[in-house]
């Protein structure tokens, strides 16, 4: 008989031990196994108990964590946002195209060129090119410390697009290092019209436009706007 | 076939020939055109041809060989061919082709053209 209980009791007791464990599983931590009796079983509730509290102290510690990466992968996304934003500025601030003389447009490009920007500024210059209807585009690379094969090819292309519009195409400051860069890489630029400053090439192309005679500069804006009144 | 019987009207003052290219270009089109121009230059002694592709917004590499292609024949028939409004993005294919049409002239626009055109024969 008393077998029967104590088998009985040890029964109900393991039944409480699942009990507990699926409520744990099923995320309820702040339960515990209780039991008044000691016996064989009491160091089996004892641990499982210990265990319980380790996995809460542990969850809690692992929650605490995530709360805090969330945090940072927010700023590190704030962050991202803005330098993809500056970025996209930045590209459009570099290549302005602007008109300084009836038929003459300057590009002037500084800073270090990889070949997104010279597509953007190709781009840009065509465009301006056409919109405008001038037919003779200075390139002004003072600013531009190197160069490598791909930008000098994009360079390349540049003029050679502009010729196609039919537009002629002048660069200018071409700096010491860059003629070195450029001829080392067997890169051939003699199809280019070149100038040693932007002066030289504003020399040239005001001649080239009948726009300077004996030393004096003729513009027809004055002409134009005269019509427009 | 409908497209066959398209032609691009090819229209004469002076001296010149001028041709616009109103229609998208397919490959048959740009071969009749390109003998259609030469006939034209042979049958009416122009000294100039201006070619307007405006209208064009896109370009393939075999057109951009027929039409410089055309510009050296009509060189040797003691004609000058200009190509006039070339749009941005078709230049920019042609050069990314390495289609860069040396020997070829080009104009902004119909009066750069004509103006290219009368200082050349002024000259000779």
């Amino acid at each position: 008989m008393e077998a029967n209980t104590q088998i009985k009791n040890a029964k109900a007791r393991i039944d409480h031990i699942e009990d507990v464990l699926s409520s744990v599983a099923a995320g309820d931590l702040d339960i515990r196994i209780e039991s008044d009796i000691e016996d064989d079983l009491t160091g089996v509730e004892q641990a499982i108990n210990l265990l319980i509290d380790d996995l809460t102290h542990e969850l809690k510690k692992s929650l605490k964590m995530k709360a805090e990466m969330e945090e940072k992968l927010q700023k590190i996304q704030v962050q991202q946002k803005t330098i993809l934003q500056q970025q996209e500025d930045l590209m459009e601030l570099s290549s302005p195209v602007s008109k300084v003389w009836d038929n003459i447009l300057i590009l002037p490009v500084i800073g270090t060129l990889d070949s997104q920007r010279t597509q953007i500024m190709m781009e840009n210059l065509l465009q301006k090119i056409v919109a405008t209807g001038c037919t003779t585009a200075i390139l002004d690379i003072t600013g531009v410390p190197t160069v490598d094969t791909q930008v000098a090819n994009h360079l390349l292309k540049t003029v050679t697009a502009a010729r196609l519009l039919g537009a002629e195409c002048i660069v200018s400051g071409i700096s010491p290092a860059i003629a070195q860069t450029i001829v080392h890489l067997g890169i051939n630029l003699s199809n280019i019209l070149t100038k040693a400053t932007l002066q030289d090439a504003m020399i040239y192309a005001m001649k080239k436009n009948d726009q300077l005679v004996g030393g004096k500069i003729k513009t027809n804006f004055f002409e134009q706007e005269e019509n427009q009144l | 076939m409908i497209f066959n019987e398209k032609r691009i009207p090819i229209i004469k003052i002076r001296d010149y020939l001028i041709v616009s290219i109103q229609v998208d270009m397919h490959d048959r089109l740009a071969i009749q055109l390109q003998s259609q121009i030469l006939e034209e230059i042979h049958r009416t002694g122009a000294k100039g041809v201006l070619i307007d592709i405006s209208t064009l917004e896109m370009v393939d590499s075999f057109i951009g060989r027929v039409l410089s292609g055309m510009a050296s024949m009509a060189a040797i028939m003691d004609a000058a061919v200009v190509i006039v409004g070339m749009q941005p993005a078709v230049a920019i294919t042609l050069v990314e082709l390495g289609l860069e049409m040396p020997g070829v002239d080009t104009a902004l626009n119909m009066e750069y053209g004509m103006e290219m055109l009368e200082k050349r024969l002024n000259k000779d």
